[in-house]
């Protein structure tokens, strides 16, 4: 399993858009995040700072770089589709992989992306958290850092499914981002029951909106709890990787 | 055992073309086998199954006599229809994750490099290659881990003449070491300068194959006229040994099996009535036996 992770790696090091768009969430989210704090609002007195306070911020810094999942998601479609442009993935089968050994391969590349950037987030948190001197325990609510590490897995491996399915770049990137949309729209067609059980609501929701302090917000009915969201989540990822192993076992290699 | 490579009854259909129709074929140890055909007979189709790529629709193959795994495929080299790598990666680069794949030691890329006249461009990225160096890069890859088998797919495919004359002679280099090469072509040249060797394969049908004296030599192409040409025609459909009977103006042109000469021939049509006004024994050469062939 490790040889097939530093196969992996082999060929993605030397390739300026993983640097470019690792490079892109490395920055935004802090900036983002940080930004966030800044904000003054002459007219509604809240304390932005207190976004950096814990146990709070685990929550809001897995929000913000959520939006940022998605770029790396990309990356993974991308990744996936260059093994169909390049051929690469026939020549790997000639040589002596199989068709297993390369869904495992990308499993485990999606992994270590997750690992990468919520071991980052940890990073920020840590250095944020203490300069604005917080008082809440450290610990409280760390538990956001696995759920984004689900999240994120979870978007990869519909980037996985849709590149395996698509296999043309351009395309497979159009279809992951206008997935997201035509699942926002159906949520709206389909009632509520149902809705709240699509892959993406699923995934996407496991990072909830913070409520910040000081806001008295219109207490939202919360149907799923974590849990359960996260185990839903951790089926659909099985699934999204399964049928992908499947789509792929029985189609020729190309 | 001596059987390398064991091919049963392996049909493929693309859609409605029927790319491979009922292709059986056994290659031994050592031999160079030559798979021969005009563009789009199944030669890349039968090499592709061969190598794990394509799935037959029906039919079996066996490497070594056993069910074909991915460690059958670690210890072939093959090449298969176009040189396929990282463009953003060096071909050293390249090059050790083949060599991870099949597992062998990367030694062996500087190895490869030199046998295929690439090493001065081993730290230059795949992309800014020209064609002919794409192939012999790719030819190098075949070659990492020394294997026993070799499977190449057009190997001299968009190579100057120089690099045909070169790889021409890796190629009957490692045949020297007796190794065993699985070798697709269109060019009759290159087939019969390698190999030893040859199946003929048109519209997916393997038409002939075996030692490539006696697939491409040894039949004698006959011509043959008298007065009923259509009673003659009928007649030399019947008789053992003769194929390919086709009309030429007003005689009849055949080939006849190894072993068959022109006495057997005229006393078989003899003893049908027919008496024969011209019997000719054209010189056989193998550009017009293999054009017949594939006719």
């Amino acid at each position: 399993m490790l040889k097939l992770l530093k196969i992996e790696y082999k060929k993605i090091i030397p390739y300026s858009t993983f640097w470019v768009i690792f490079g892109l969430f490395f920055f935004f989210t802090p900036f983002f995040f940080y930004g966030l704090g800044q904000i003054k609002l002459d007219s509604f007195p809240i304390d932005f700072t207190a976004i950096y306070h814990f146990p709070e911020v685990w929550n809001n810094i897995t929000y913000i770089a959520s939006w940022f999942n998605l770029l790396i998601g990309m990356l993974l479609v991308i990744l996936v589709c260059n093994e169909f442009s390049f051929k690469t993935f026939r020549q790997h089968v000639i040589d002596g992989q199989s068709k297993s050994d390369f869904i495992l391969s990308k499993i485990l590349l999606s992994s270590s992306f997750s690992f990468l950037t919520t071991f980052y987030l940890f990073l920020i948190v840590g250095i944020l958290g203490f300069v604005s001197g917080s008082d809440g325990s450290f610990l409280t609510d760390i538990k956001y850092l696995l759920i984004y590490f689900v999240q994120s897995l979870g978007y990869m491996s519909l980037g996985l499914i849709i590149a395996i399915v698509i296999r043309s770049s351009a395309l497979a990137i159009i279809m992951f981002t206008f997935s997201i949309f035509f699942e926002s729209v159906l949520s709206y067609l389909v009632p509520d029951a149902i809705a709240q059980f699509l892959p993406l609501e699923i995934i996407s929701n496991l990072t909830p909106v913070p409520t910040p302090k000081g806001i008295q917000v219109a207490v939202l009915v919360d149907a799923i709890p974590l849990n359960t969201s996260l185990m839903i989540a951790g089926i659909y990822i099985l699934a999204f990787w399964g049928i992908s192993f499947l789509t792929l076992s029985y189609k020729d290699v190309k | 055992m001596n059987e390398i490579l064991s091919i049963n009854n392996v049909s493929k259909r693309y859609g409605h073309v029927k790319a491979l129709n009922n292709v059986s074929l056994q290659i031994n140890k050592g031999e160079i086998y030559g798979i021969l055909g005009p563009n789009g007979s199944g030669k890349t189709t039968t090499l592709g199954i061969i190598l794990g790529a394509l799935n037959p629709d029906m039919g079996s193959y066996s490497w070594n006599g056993n069910r074909p795994t991915k460690f059958d495929r670690k210890k072939i080299g093959s090449l298969l229809e176009t040189p396929n790598f990282y463009p953003y990666l060096s071909a050293r680069q390249n090059l050790s994750i083949a060599c991870k794949i099949k597992g062998v030691s990367e030694n062996e890329v500087d190895r490869v490099l030199t046998k295929l006249d690439l090493l001065y461009r081993a730290d230059s990225k795949f992309k800014t290659f020209s064609l002919g160096m794409k192939q012999r890069l790719a030819i190098a890859s075949a070659l990492l881990g020394n294997p026993e088998t070799l499977v190449l797919d057009e190997p001299s495919n968009g190579l100057d003449p120089q690099g045909i004359a070169d790889i021409r002679n890796v190629i009957l280099d490692l045949a020297n070491q007796g190794k065993t090469i699985i070798m697709a072509s269109h060019i009759l040249d290159e087939v019969e300068k390698i190999c030893t060797h040859v199946a003929i394969l048109k519209l997916g049908n393997l038409l002939t194959y075996g030692p490539i004296e006696s697939v491409l030599n040894n039949q004698a192409k006959v011509v043959v006229s008298s007065e009923n040409i259509v009673l003659l025609e009928r007649v030399l459909a019947q008789i053992d040994g003769v194929s390919h009977v086709r009309k030429n103006g007003d005689k009849l042109s055949l080939i006849l099996a190894t072993g068959k000469d022109g006495a057997y021939l005229n006393k078989a049509l003899f003893e049908e009535g027919i008496v024969v006004s011209e019997i000719s024994i054209q010189k056989s050469d193998l550009e017009s036996n293999f054009l017949e062939l594939i006719k």
